[in-house]
């Protein structure tokens, strides 16, 4: 499916605003002030590992999790090591030394920080769309972020090919965290999410 | 390195790596004799059924035909050939959509490459799969030598295809 510049920006909008939502809820969770800078669409998501990441085999904490209603598709936050470090730090008083020390209770803080971002943005699009998107339960993984990138698309293509990846940064004032989402809806809602924005093909 | 979807084929020297493969598979092929190695980075266990294939390498059915196919074209003897591979992981371990059937991709994809190398009558010398872990698969093309590296393990042989 090819997007006309009418049918990004659209999907651009909403897609900040609904980034907007999950900042704001972030922000109030953390006791900082949580920026977004503006998304970019991409349908390539697997080139952004390079974009993100100092390098495709630095380790990352990524919160995963499908979504269903009337549009489906994937959802996912990826945080780097130092932002996870920070954001465990901040929200439980201590974090662990490396990857393999991710235990329970820390990988619960992380679907905690998912829980929050995806529910507030699912919300705000839904909101403005009038269409039901459920979360489901959220996973989360702490791997090298070529391993979490990839699996997310593959999850995603096995669902239905991709459509659409809404990529965006998401960082506190002095840049102790930064984080980056990934909105990923199959061609039957990408097609009713244009529907409902009145920008859905003529034909 | 061999990216998403990607066959490559290397002859004499060198090294092919399948960068940390998740739910993705590794599968390699060589041909001692001739030192020549070929190596597949497959994504998803079938091709859609009502999708032309584009990417023959991304699709366990149809890379494991396109991967004896350039190892041929690269002078192999498709009778002398033996394989290994590994991947299929679930890397999201934690939480309560841990059981979610969409992570069962990694799963797939292992059985869907035993069934089709299976089907081709392929001699398979060694495989690592499932688990939790990423894997970065490094081949050696002069000596056959697999190795394998997990990110709380470090890097262990796999085996020598020879």
């Amino acid at each position: 499916m090819k997007l006309n510049e009418l049918q990004l920006s659209a999907l651009t909008e909403i897609s900040n605003v609904g980034l907007g939502h999950a900042a704001t809820a972030l922000s109030t969770m953390m006791g900082k002030d949580i920026q977004i800078d503006v998304p970019n669409l991409d349908s390539v998501p697997i080139s952004a590992v390079d974009r993100y990441f100092e390098s495709p085999e630095s380790e990352i904490v990524g919160v995963y999790l499908p979504f269903d209603g009337e549009v489906n598709g994937n959802l996912a936050c990826l945080f780097d090591w130092p932002s996870a470090v920070n954001l465990w730090e901040t929200l439980l008083g201590s974090a662990p030394e490396t990857a393999a020390d991710v235990d329970e209770l820390y990988a619960s803080v992380m679907l905690e920080v998912g829980n929050i971002l995806t529910g507030n943005f699912l919300n705000a699009i839904a909101d403005m769309t009038n269409l039901r998107m459920l979360a489901t339960p959220p996973t989360v993984g702490v791997e090298c972020a070529y391993t979490v990138v990839s699996t997310i698309i593959c999850q995603a293509e096995y669902s239905d090919a991709i459509a659409l990846a809404v990529e965006t940064c998401l960082y506190s004032e002095s840049h102790s965290i930064t984080g980056y989402c990934m909105f990923i809806p199959d061609r039957p809602g990408l097609s009713l999410l244009l529907d409902r924005l009145g920008v859905a093909d003529a034909a | 390195m061999v990216n998403m979807a990607e066959i490559h084929v290397l002859t004499g020297a060198g090294q092919l790596v399948g960068l940390g493969l998740g739910s993705c598979i590794g599968l390699a092929a060589y041909d001692g004799s001739k030192k020549i190695a070929g190596l597949a980075h497959i994504v998803l266990p079938e091709a859609f059924v009502d999708r032309a294939v584009t990417e023959p390498g991304k699709f366990a059915d149809t890379a494991l035909p396109e991967l004896i196919r350039k190892m041929e074209l690269a002078g192999a003897s498709r009778a002398s050939l033996k394989f290994a591979y590994c991947g299929g992981a679930n890397v999201f371990k934690f939480g309560p959509g841990k059981t979610n059937d969409v992570l069962e991709v990694g799963r797939r994809n292992a059985e869907a490459v035993k069934a089709v190398l299976s089907k081709f009558s392929c001699r398979v010398v060694a495989h690592d799969v499932g688990g939790n872990s990423g894997r970065t698969m490094t081949f050696d093309v002069a000596t056959g030598l697999i190795q394998v590296k997990v990110l709380s393990v470090g890097q262990e042989d796999l085996c020598t295809l020879s």
